[in-house]
C-alpha cells in the first residue's frame, strides 16, 4: 500500500538515493540494511518526510503523495520512532505523547488533564505499559522510553483513516537481549495495526523479525530477499560486494612500517561509557584501522589520542610518556595532528584564509615575540598549495569556501608542515568526491612514506581494508579481533563485517 | 557587484551617508574645526568601544565595561593626590583583573559572558559606591593638572586626546593583525572547535580578550575622569549601550570572528554623527537612548552570523 517509485534524491556532490523502488503491504514487517552512507538514513527520512525526492514518486494507495514536513507525513499514517530518542525528558510522559496535538484536550481554554491521561493509558496498554502517564519522562529507563516513544506514534491510529506506517531506526542499538525479545514480540503483536520498517546494524535481529529485507549499497537497493531464503551470508556479501580494486587505494605503494619503534601505546586503556580494555601500539610508517559501527568507540580512541578525552583506566604513552593532564595543546606538542570528521566545523576555520588555517596550529613558528612573520606564512602556504595541488586562487581565499576535497588539504598540510608525526584521521574521505579522495589516499602513502604513524577511522570499510597494515575490529567499546592488512593478505570485507555486527 | 559582497563596507557607506546628511541639515557640522571637537569629545567611548571590540570579536560581550569606567573615575579621584600620574597604573590594573576574572568565570565556570560580566559590573559598581562614599568627589585641580594636565593640550591643532585614541587604535589594530594573539582571537571567534582541534589554549585567549577589554574601559574611566576632574559611581552612566551599538553598526557581529577594531572607530563615528544629528534636530536628551535601543536592535538584527546560532534564547 505505500509505495517508493523510482525515488531519486542529490546532495551537493552526493547521488544519495539511486532510483530507490521500496513496497510496504499491510501489516508487513520489512528491513532495511546497509553499510553506514549506503543510503539508509536519507531513505527514512524521505520516507517520513524530512527530505523531499528529487525525482520518482511516493503512492499511497496508489494515490501520489507529497510530503513538505513530517507532521504531513503523519497525517497519512507515517510516524517515526527515532534512535535519538525526540522525547523531551522533563515534560510527563502524556505530555510527551499528545506533543502538538493537545487541543483535542482543551476544555475552555485549558488542558483536561484527566481526558488526556485517560487517553494516554490507552496509548501505553497498545505497548503493554502499565505506567502512570503523569511521571516525569526522565524517570524512565532507556527501553520504556523506546515503548513511550512507539505509543506516541501509535496515536496516529485513532488520528487518521488508512494504514499505518511505522519507522523504527536502531530500535535495539542499546537495549539489552530480553528488551530486545519484548520489543521484538511487541512489534509482531502491532502488525495487526501498522506495518513496520525496522532499521539496524544487527543483521540477526532484522533476518529475525523481518518479513522481507532491502539491502542497500551506495544509494541504490541491491537485493531484497524474503523471509526464509535470507541468508548472513549473501546479504552481507550484497551489503558491502564491490571488487575492490587494489589501484585506487594505492596497495602497491603500501610499504612495511618499522615494529621497532612505538609512537602511540595504549596499554588497557577505557574511557567510561565510550570503550573499555584497548590496548595497541602504533608504529612509524603504519596505518592503524579502527573498524566497527557508529558508537563503537573508534572516534573515542582517535579523541583520546588527542587528548580530548581523559582515560579513566589503563596507560596511553605518546611518544613514550603519557600526558600531564590531558588537553589537545599537549597533544599537538608531541606531534599528534587531528583530522576530524567535522571538516567544516572542526577542521577547518570557516571565516579565516588559507595561510592563517595552515598555522594555526603551530604560530609560534611564524612568530617573534608574538609578532607574526606573515610573509613566511604566506611561503609556507603556497609550497604547500603546490606540493598538494590545492586548488584555490591565492593564499587569501577564506578556507570556507573552498570545495570539500581542498579544505582536507588544507587541514592536513597544517598537520604536515608542522612536522606532525601521529596523525589522526576520522572520516578523512566522507563527502569528497572520487578525485578527491584519492588524493586523499596518496597523502597517506606519503606520510607513511615519511614516517608518520596514522589511526585511521575509514568512511567504507574497503577503504579501511585497502588502507591500512593493521586493522582492529571493535564492537560496542570492545576489541573484536585484530587482522594484518599486508598488501596481498589483507582480510576481505565478510571478516570484518562477521566481528562488526 | 551582490549584496553580500557590499556588506563589508555597509559601515563606511552609512557613516559617508550620515556625515553628508548631517552637513546637509547644518553645513557648520562640515567645519574642520568643529569636526575636530566633536570627535575628540568622544574618545573615551571610543576607548571603550575599542576594549569591548576584543570581547565581541570572539563571540561574547563585555556588559562590565561602564561600571569599570565608574570604578575608575572614583579610584583615579580618591588616589591621584596620593599617587600621581601613577594612578594610571592602578586604574589599568583593576580593569585588567575585573575582565580577567570575568573571562575565568565564563571559560572556567562555564557562565555565560553576558551573565558574567553583568555580575562582575555590580561588583564593580558597588566598589564605586563605597569606595566613593556615593557622593560626587571632585579632583584637586594642581595634582590634576601636573599629572594628566597633558592630556588635553594640543599639539599644531591636533588635541592630544585624539593622539591618545590613535595610538590606542594602532596598539589595538596591530594586536588584532600582526600578533599569534590576534590571530587566536579571529580563529576563537570565527571556529571555537576548530581551534580547539588545532591544539589552541582557547580559555587562556578568551581570558585575555575579557582582560584587554576591562582594560580599555579602565583607561576610558581615567580619560573620562580627568576630563570632568572627578569621581562618581555613576560619571560613566550611559557610555555601555553607546559602546555596543558603536563596535556592531561598525560591523563586528555578535557572533564574532569577523570586523574589527578599525570596525569600531567607523561605527563609533557614525554614533557621534547620530548623537550630532540629534543635537540639531533638537531631539529631547532623555529620547536619545531610546533611539540608540532601536538602532542597536537593528544593528544586532542586521549583522549576526545565523548560521552560527541555531538556538536564540
Amino acid at each position: 500500500m505505500y509505495q517508493l517509485n523510482q525515488v531519486d534524491k542529490r546532495f551537493p556532490g552526493v547521488h544519495a538515493l539511486k532510483a530507490v523502488d521500496f513496497t510496504i503491504g499491510r501489516g508487513e514487517i520489512v528491513g532495511l540494511v546497509g553499510e553506514n552512507g549506503a543510503g539508509k538514513s536519507t531513505l527514512m527520512k524521505v520516507i517520513y518526510g524530512a527530505y523531499q525526492p528529487d525525482g520518482g514518486t511516493v503512492t499511497i494507495d496508489g494515490k501520489t503523495v507529497r510530503f513538505q514536513n513530517p507532521r504531513q507525513a503523519m497525517e497519512h499514517g507515517i510516524g517515526m520512532v527515532f534512535q535519538e530518542q525526540s522525547l523531551i525528558t522533563n515534560l510527563t510522559v502524556m505530555e510527551n505523547i499528545f506533543l502538538g496535538f493537545e487541543q483535542q484536550f482543551v476544555r475552555w481554554g485549558v488542558i483536561d488533564w484527566k481526558a488526556m491521561a485517560e487517553a494516554a493509558r490507552h496509548q501505553l496498554r497498545k505497548v503493554k505499559m502499565d505506567i502512570d502517564p503523569s511521571m516525569t519522562t526522565s524517570k524512565l529507563s532507556f527501553a520504556q522510553r523506546q515503548l513511550v516513544e512507539l505509543a506516541k506514534v501509535l496515536t496516529l491510529e485513532e488520528r487518521i483513516d488508512g494504514d499505518l506506517v511505522i519507522l523504527l531506526d536502531e530500535p535495539t542499538s542499546v537495549l539489552a537481549k530480553e528488551e530486545v525479545e519484548l520489543l521484538f514480540g511487541l512489534v509482531r503483536e502491532l502488525t495487526s495495526r501498522a506495518s513496520f520498517i525496522f532499521v539496524s546494524h544487527r543483521l540477526d535481529e532484522v533476518l529475525e523479525l523481518s518479513d522481507r529485507i532491502y539491502v542497500m549499497k551506495d544509494g541504490a537497493v541491491v537485493d531484497v530477499v524474503a523471509q526464509g531464503t535470507a541468508e548472513v551470508d549473501r546479504i552481507q556479501h550484497k551489503m558491502v560486494g564491490r571488487d575492490v580494486d587494489k589501484e585506487y587505494y594505492r596497495e602497491q605503494k603500501q610499504k612495511p612500517y618499522d615494529p621497532s619503534q612505538t609512537l602511540v601505546s595504549f596499554d588497557g586503556v577505557g574511557v567510561a561509557g565510550k570503550f573499555s580494555e584497548i590496548s595497541f601500539d602504533l608504529h612509524p610508517g603504519e596505518v592503524l584501522c579502527l573498524v566497527g559501527t557508529e558508537g563503537s568507540g573508534r572516534e573515542a580512541i582517535l579523541r583520546t589520542i588527542f587528548g580530548l578525552e581523559q582515560p579513566s583506566t589503563g596507560t596511553v604513552l605518546v611518544k613514550g610518556a603519557p600526558y600531564a593532564r590531558a588537553n589537545a595543546q599537549q597533544a599537538v606538542a608531541r606531534g599528534v595532528g587531528y583530522v576530524p570528521r567535522e571538516r567544516k566545523v572542526e577542521g577547518i576555520v570557516n571565516g579565516m584564509n588559507v595561510y592563517e588555517n595552515m598555522t594555526l596550529s603551530q604560530m609560534r613558528r611564524y612568530a617573534s615575540g608574538g609578532v607574526l612573520r606573515i610573509g613566511e606564512e604566506k611561503a609556507l602556504a603556497q609550497h604547500w598549495i603546490d606540493r598538494l595541488g590545492i586548488k584555490t586562487p591565492d593564499v587569501y581565499k577564506d578556507c570556507g569556501g573552498l570545495s570539500g576535497g581542498n579544505q582536507q588539504k588544507v587541514v592536513l598540510a597544517k598537520w604536515r608542515s608542522g612536522g606532525s608525526d601521529i596523525i589522526l584521521l576520522d572520516h578523512p574521505t566522507r563527502g569528497l568526491d572520487i578525485g578527491a579522495k584519492e588524493d586523499v589516499y596518496d597523502m597517506v602513502r606519503e606520510m607513511s612514506d615519511a614516517g608518520a604513524g596514522i589511526v585511521l577511522v575509514a568512511d567504507t570499510l574497503e577503504e579501511a581494508i585497502g588502507l591500512s597494515h593493521t586493522i582492529l575490529v571493535l564492537k560496542d567499546g570492545i576489541f573484536q579481533k585484530r587482522f594484518d592488512g599486508s598488501p596481498g593478505d589483507k582480510p576481505t570485507l565478510y571478516d570484518l563485517v562477521h566481528h562488526m555486527i | 557587484m551582490s549584496l553580500e559582497t557590499l556588506k563589508p563596507y555597509f559601515p563606511w557607506i552609512t557613516l559617508g551617508a550620515l556625515v553628508l546628511l548631517v552637513g546637509a541639515l547644518n553645513p557648520s557640522f562640515l567645519n574642520p574645526a568643529s569636526l575636530v571637537s566633536v570627535v575628540a569629545d568622544i574618545v573615551p567611548l571610543f576607548i571603550m568601544a575599542l576594549g569591548m571590540t576584543f570581547a565581541i570579536y570572539i563571540g561574547g560581550i563585555d556588559l562590565s565595561v561602564q561600571q569599570v569606567a565608574n570604578l575608575v573615575t572614583v579610584v583615579a579621584t580618591v588616589y591621584l593626590a596620593q599617587f600621581g600620574v601613577f594612578v594610571a597604573v592602578i586604574c589599568v590594573l583593576a580593569g585588567f583583573a575585573i575582565g580577567a576574572v570575568s573571562g575565568w568565570v565564563t571559560t572556567r565556570q562555564f557562565v555565560p559572558s553576558f551573565v558574567a560580566t553583568l555580575a562582575m559590573g555590580f561588583i564593580a559598581l558597588s566598589g564605586a559606591r563605597f569606595l566613593s562614599g556615593e557622593r560626587a568627589l571632585s579632583m584637586n585641580a594642581e595634582a590634576r593638572d601636573a599629572s594628566f594636565g597633558w592630556m588635553f593640550g594640543t599639539t599644531a591643532g591636533v588635541p592630544h586626546e585624539l593622539v591618545i585614541a590613535g595610538i590606542l587604535l594602532a596598539l589595538a589594530w596591530f594586536l588584532q593583525t600582526r600578533t599569534t594573539f590576534g590571530r587566536a582571537l579571529k580563529a576563537v571567534g570565527a571556529g571555537e572547535l576548530a581551534a580547539v582541534s588545532s591544539g589552541l589554549n582557547v580559555d587562556r585567549i578568551k581570558i585575555l580578550a575579557f582582560a584587554l577589554s576591562g582594560t580599555f574601559a579602565a583607561i576610558a574611566g581615567l580619560m573620562f575622569s580627568v576630563k570632568l576632574s572627578g569621581g562618581d559611581a555613576n560619571l560613566a552612566n550611559g557610555f555601555l549601550i553607546l559602546a555596543i551599538v558603536a563596535v556592531l553598526v561598525g560591523g563586528t557581529p555578535l557572533t564574532g570572528g569577523v570586523g574589527g577594531v578599525i570596525n569600531t572607530l567607523v561605527g563609533t563615528l557614525i554614533v557621534v554623527v547620530i548623537r550630532t544629528a540629534m543635537v540639531y534636530l533638537e531631539v529631547d536628551a532623555t529620547m536619545q537612548q531610546m533611539i540608540f535601543g532601536i538602532i542597536l536592535i537593528v544593528a544586532i538584527a542586521m549583522t549576526i552570523d545565523r548560521s552560527k546560532m541555531r538556538i536564540v534564547k
